[in-house]
């Protein structure tokens, strides 16, 4: 890695011996990469391995406690992004920096106008930003107001927004966290445009096939420290994978069954009419057995978010019956229902999931606030909570600096660990997971299988509901497959495979 | 409707990026709402409806009005809430009083320019600087600014001749222009009563007739202000702090120093408008604003956070006020032209979609024009009221589909971009 680069071809991006603390943790420690001028090269790692904080250090948002960094072989320091973007370096944020009631020129021109006297010369602009736009092939109308406008067409207009200052290397964070697989596609065709004309990209993802796919170079991080420089042509994604965990990859799959015939959930005709008038569930049954794993696998959108809320007390159904237990708790509420034994893992953990802006402590009490050990009488039982939530840091394998911060201050993954032990506490016999492991890192998502696999074999009933087709085979002990509303087929884990489940989803194989 | 009848009157829409509208459209509504006054006037005799006169005094009322509702603009495209308007309003008071009587009158509007400021300062410091809510902090304006102004009135007031505890010596008004010739030819027009031409010549012989130096200021701040705001490097950027702080401090504009330049700017607009009450009613009183800053917000807020659509705003309470000044008669007829103007209202909510809110709108319109046919005379007690009435109902009932800034009232801390 610290080869000479051949005489004339400077590394466009040489970061030697980065090293970058904060109060109680190494972000970085002796990161060395290279980025060869005119092309693509993708930073790789689990969340938390140390990306983000090193691209702040590139883009003078932060200054490293130690190390080198050389532009087209010249050292530079940057004392902010002001310094970064005048020595041709650009980022492009993973959240959008776009001002949604001005129009593309305003949000690109913003902070460096061309002037016509004191005025600002718009002429000017247009001009400036139609060529970029066409020669990049972005495809960017700098009239339209940026509220009008999809994510795809956002992102080249951030794009466009660095390529204006003249930027010549391009920091892309987790740019395809937000974009549909055809936007996806239409960016590594202006990302292969860019690269063609000269420029070089720095792109970070843990997305291994997109990586694959569009990068010249690969450096994989872990735990704060550039682990290994790799060609794509050299690994493919399990490699790549093992390289960014450390270790072999966990795999979602269950040991010896564990089902019994102790029914825990039944469903009968549940029939849920949404408010336009349209049948959102039709007349869905199942049961669930103590120490059993339903999988639903599904197109997003066909009911599963209704069918959880429905479940959860959320919605109340227009027919059906909904037993716990043997008992009917169709009419119950939400609270109730959670006093029963029901866990809940929401798909979405920001808006359902936790408060970002509570502490750990208080977000364990949420969904447990009438029952031990948060409540003592009517008041909350702060000791209790605080000790509990101890408990589940340390069960749970949640990385935080304690319990007294906010949520925010966790990663995606530490919270949805969090989010796991909470629902697991006070003896659940039912867990209702929407997506356990979407958006967070291999080492969590093994976490969470293996907490869901323990509790399985303590007899928690659990109705998983997940995108992640092999997550669904490996994890579940029945399977069944909804669309538009309706249960269509049932198919054994042990013998289907991805296809034929992908098929059913869409509606292609149906065979009742 | 009423509102597209001064819009003929205050010709002052500066930043017109009219993507829906062309001007030809402004001109028809104009001309269609003019036949619909005149039809009321024609019909309750209400001369006052479109004489000169009440065209002159609206525009005496509508300016302070319209500098106040520039000041909110100011403060709010760059994301501050400014409710401290009425308090900056009664400092700029008392600034004019102070150097107006002494010095003559743009003595006293720099005076009040300058108190404003003071006001806009404070405000500043307390919610770009320490964070502070913005509303508690323009409460906490608008409970200072008149004891402060009280008090120096009285230290300063009270043994100057012709002078009070609670009242400035009289200050001179401000120089007037008159179009020279096309005065006295529209006056004759205007006296005919002729359907419409003479509605047309009131209205035209108000805007040309008599009309304050002061007037002429406002008009070329709203439009300076337009193109300040939308046509300059510095207007973008302030406008950007407004919507997205985050992204303007990415690209290196210093949020917090054009949230200064705006909130101080808002300040001087403030009092300018306090300043200008002062210099066009003679002297400086104590509780004068009486609430024209939180009018001058609402013109705002239904002028969609433009300076044309604030001028038109600032023109329909004034225009409502010149008619409160006219008496009950002319009040009277005014639920008239309200009650028109609601089904109107209700007409395009309807065809928009909006049925609940078009149902309340001809219920109220209804309301008023039985009022109208059932009674001869507003009580008086009502007639003061009825700035405040138009106030809350254009408020409730056009406000629906405004574009604000983003994050407008937000607090904002530095280094959130990252």
């Amino acid at each position: 890695m610290s080869t000479e680069p051949p005489a004339g071809a400077a590394p466009a991006v040489h970061l030697t011996a980065i090293t970058k603390r904060f109060p109680g943790v190494v972000a970085n420690s002796d990161v060395n990469i290279s980025v060869r001028a005119g092309t693509v090269h993708a930073l790789v790692g689990e969340n938390g391995a140390g990306k983000s904080t090193l691209m702040k250090i590139l883009y003078g948002m932060q200054q490293p406690d130690e190390g080198t960094i050389a532009v087209n072989g010249k050292p530079v320091s940057f004392g902010s992004p002001a310094d970064a973007i005048r020595a041709g370096i650009g980022m492009v944020h993973q959240h959008f920096m776009l001002a949604d009631n001005l129009t593309v020129l305003e949000n690109v021109v913003l902070g460096s106008e061309p002037r016509k006297g004191v005025g600002l010369d718009f002429a000017a602009a247009h001009a400036r930003i139609k060529e970029i736009s066409d020669s990049y092939g972005l495809g960017v109308d700098p009239d339209r107001l940026v509220d009008d406008l999809g994510v795809g067409e956002r992102q080249r207009v951030e794009i466009l927004k660095v390529l204006y200052r003249g930027a010549r290397t391009l920091i892309l964070d987790e740019p395809t966290a937000v974009l549909v697989p055809q936007e996806v596609d239409e960016l590594f065709g202006n990302l292969r445009d860019l690269k063609a004309e000269g420029l070089t990209i720095l792109f970070i993802s843990h997305k291994l096939d997109e990586v694959l796919s569009v990068a010249d170079d690969i450096t994989v991080m872990r735990r704060g420290t550039t682990v290994a420089s790799v060609s794509p042509e050299d690994v493919t994604a399990r490699k790549l994978a093992e390289l960014m965990v450390g270790s072999a990859l966990p795999v979602p799959e269950l040991r010896e069954s564990t089902v019994t015939d102790e029914a825990v959930l039944s469903v009968e005709g549940l029939t849920l009419v949404g408010a336009d008038g349209r049948t959102v569930l039709n007349d869905i049954s199942f049961t669930i057995h103590a120490g059993e794993v339903l999988g639903i696998a599904g197109v997003e959108g066909n009911g599963q978010a209704e069918l959880v809320e429905t479940l959860m007390g959320i919605r109340s159904p227009t027919s059906g019956t909904i037993t716990l237990s043997g008992k009917d708790i169709t009419n119950e509420s939400t609270r109730h229902r959670r006093e029963a034994g029901v866990g809940y893992i929401p798909e979405d953990r920001h808006r359902q999931g936790v408060l970002l802006e509570a502490t750990l402590w208080e977000n364990r009490i949420l969904g447990h606030q009438t029952r031990k050990p948060n409540v003592r009488g009517p008041l909350l039982d702060r000791r209790g909570a605080k000790a509990d939530t101890e408990r589940i840091v340390v069960e749970y394998d949640v990385r935080t600096p304690g319990i007294d911060v906010n949520a925010a201050a966790l990663s995606g993954g530490n919270q949805q660990k969090l989010i796991v032990g909470r629902e697991m506490s006070g003896a659940p016999i039912l867990l209702i997971a929407s997506h356990p492991t979407r958006g967070v890192d291999v080492g969590a998502q093994a976490a969470i299988w293996e907490h869901i696999r323990r509790a399985r074999a303590d007899h928690l009933a659990v109705l998983l509901i997940s995108a992640d087709l092999d997550e669904l085979i490996g994890m579940s002990d029945t399977l069944s497959v909804i669309l538009r509303g309706r249960l269509v087929a049932d198919h054994d884990p042990a013998t289907v495979t991805p296809e034929q489940l992908g098929s059913a989803m869409t509606g292609a194989g149906r065979e009742d | 409707m009423t509102v597209g009848g001064l819009a003929v009157g205050l010709k002052s829409t500066p930043t017109r990026r009219g993507k829906r509208l062309s001007p030809m459209v402004y001109l028809i509504i104009a001309v269609g709402a003019l036949v619909v006054v005149s039809a009321v006037r024609t019909l309750s005799d209400a001369t006052d409806l479109t004489s000169s006169g009440t065209v002159q005094a609206a525009l005496t009322a509508a300016v302070p009005l319209a500098m106040a509702s520039l000041a909110g603009l100011w403060a709010e495209r760059a994301g501050v809430v400014n409710i401290g308007l009425e308090g900056m309003m009664v400092l700029g008071t008392f600034g004019a009083g102070y150097a107006g009587y002494q010095w003559g009158p743009w003595a006293g509007i720099v005076g009040g320019l300058l108190f404003g400021v003071i006001g806009g300062l404070l405000h500043a410091v307390a919610t770009v600087t320490f964070g502070v809510d913005h509303i508690i902090s323009g409460v906490a304006i608008n409970l200072l600014a008149p004891g402060a102004a009280l008090f120096l009135s009285k230290q300063f007031f009270s043994n100057a001749p012709g002078g009070g505890q609670k009242q400035s010596p009289r200050i001179e008004d401000a120089q007037k222009v008159t179009l020279p010739g096309f005065s006295s030819w529209l006056g004759t027009i205007e006296n005919k009563h002729w359907f419409f031409v003479s509605d047309l010549a009131g209205v035209l012989r108000g805007i040309t007739t008599e009309i304050s130096l002061l007037t002429l200021l406002a008009v070329v701040l709203i439009a300076a202000t337009g193109w300040v705001l939308w046509r300059t490097p510095f207007g973008l950027r302030l406008r950007s702090c407004g919507e997205s702080p985050a992204a303007a401090e990415s690209l290196g504009v210093n949020v917090y120093k054009y949230k200064y330049y705006a909130v101080i700017a808002s300040g001087g607009f403030a009092g300018l408008g306090g300043a200008m009450l002062a210099v066009s009613s003679g002297q400086f009183r104590d509780g004068q604003t009486g609430g024209r800053g939180f009018i001058g917000l609402a013109a705002m807020i239904f002028g969609n956070w433009r300076p044309g659509g604030l001028a038109t705003g600032a023109g329909l309470f004034g225009y409502t006020d010149a008619m409160a000044l006219r008496g009950s008669n002319a009040v009277h007829a005014l639920l008239l032209l309200l009650g028109i103007a609601l089904i109107v209202v209700a007409v395009l909510q309807y065809r928009s979609g909006q049925i609940v809110l078009s149902g309340v709108a001809a219920a109220i319109g209804v309301l008023f024009g039985w009022w109208y046919f059932s009674s001869d005379q507003v009580p008086a007690e009502l007639v003061g009221a009825a700035p405040y009435v138009v106030t809350l109902l254009v408020l409730g009932l056009a406000s629906q589909r405004l574009r604000p800034p983003r994050f407008v009232g937000e607090p904002y801390r530095r280094g959130q971009a990252i």
